[in-house]
């Protein structure tokens, strides 16, 4: 693998302008009002099983085989 | 889930004492490091569709986290780019996750990387194909850091190219090479997901540290 340190005179990664970076940058932002995110997720069980049994609720579990975040 | 909450009948019930976690199942972000949140997107390609799974997936969103090690944030702050964290972005972090668990970069299919950072502005541009040509993402970056009393309080970067391929499980991409981006914002620890460890660290923290 090469690393190369380039004199500013290259001016690599300049194939888009700062603008497009900050449209770019918002767009690819999740949604913050999307309705999953309004549960309040544990990721460990453990947790919620103390949540649970303090507020005497049962507990739904969402799991699959993977990353935590994949298919989100 | 409505008509089973209405049955539900609370019992009393401890609960249960949490014991010493096995680190190589919970393995937390690196000490005096930091966490970035990485999100992608397929910008077009895709052929259009009524069929609103399929959307899904080609409107989704990818996403996973980034660590940042103790020493890279410290040359970070000295207004240093190191070349493990350019590495660790590329190889784990440039992969196409929006439909499904991604295959990640092989060092030898990271054909070249050139990065310029100054004055916490970065530029760069990286060329990956693997070896049969038949998956590659070729991009150039973008990106902001700023630090403040020894702390990175900014770490906003944007990948943009085209990517080409799909992996065993993220079938279905658009044909041919398409446009493709990721994003990086500073992790707040606002939210239950950024304590979440990397897809390319999982069974090999020390690796994907490397």
């Amino acid at each position: 693998m090469l690393v190369c340190l380039l004199s500013l005179a290259v001016m690599a990664g300049d194939g888009f302008s700062e603008r497009e970076f900050n449209q770019l940058h918002a767009e690819l932002q999740p949604e913050k009002d999307a309705p999953w995110r309004s549960i309040p997720w544990k990721i460990s069980l453990l947790e919620a099983q103390a949540v649970a049994a303090r507020e005497g609720k049962p507990i739904f579990i969402w799991a699959m085989d993977g990353h935590p975040l994949g298919c989100t | 889930m409505t008509s089973a909450l209405a049955k539900h009948r609370p019992v009393k019930v401890p609960a249960i004492k949490q014991g010493k976690s096995d680190p190589r199942y919970n393995p937390e972000p690196p000490r005096d490091g930091f966490v970035v949140r990485v999100t992608s997107k397929v910008l077009g390609g895709y052929p259009q569709t009524e069929d609103p799974w399929k959307r899904i997936f080609q409107e989704s969103i990818g996403r996973d986290n980034l660590w940042v090690r103790a020493d890279e944030t410290k040359a970070l702050i000295g207004d240093q780019f190191p070349e493990s964290l350019m590495s660790r972005i590329v190889r784990y972090h440039l992969v196409d996750n929006t439909r499904g668990e991604p295959p990640l970069w092989d060092r030898g299919e990271v054909r070249r990387i050139d990065v310029e950072f100054e004055n916490g502005v970065l530029r760069a541009s990286v060329d990956l194909k693997t070896k049969d040509g038949l998956r590659g993402y070729r991009a150039d970056l973008r990106g902001h850091v700023a630090t403040k009393n020894g702390r990175v309080t900014r770490f906003d970067l944007v990948s943009k190219g085209e990517f080409l391929g799909r992996g065993r499980y993220t079938g279905n991409a658009p044909k041919g090479w398409f446009p493709f981006a990721v994003a990086f914002s500073l992790a707040d620890g606002s939210d239950v997901a950024d304590r979440i460890p990397p897809q390319g660290s999982r069974g090999w923290v020390a690796g994907y540290l490397k």
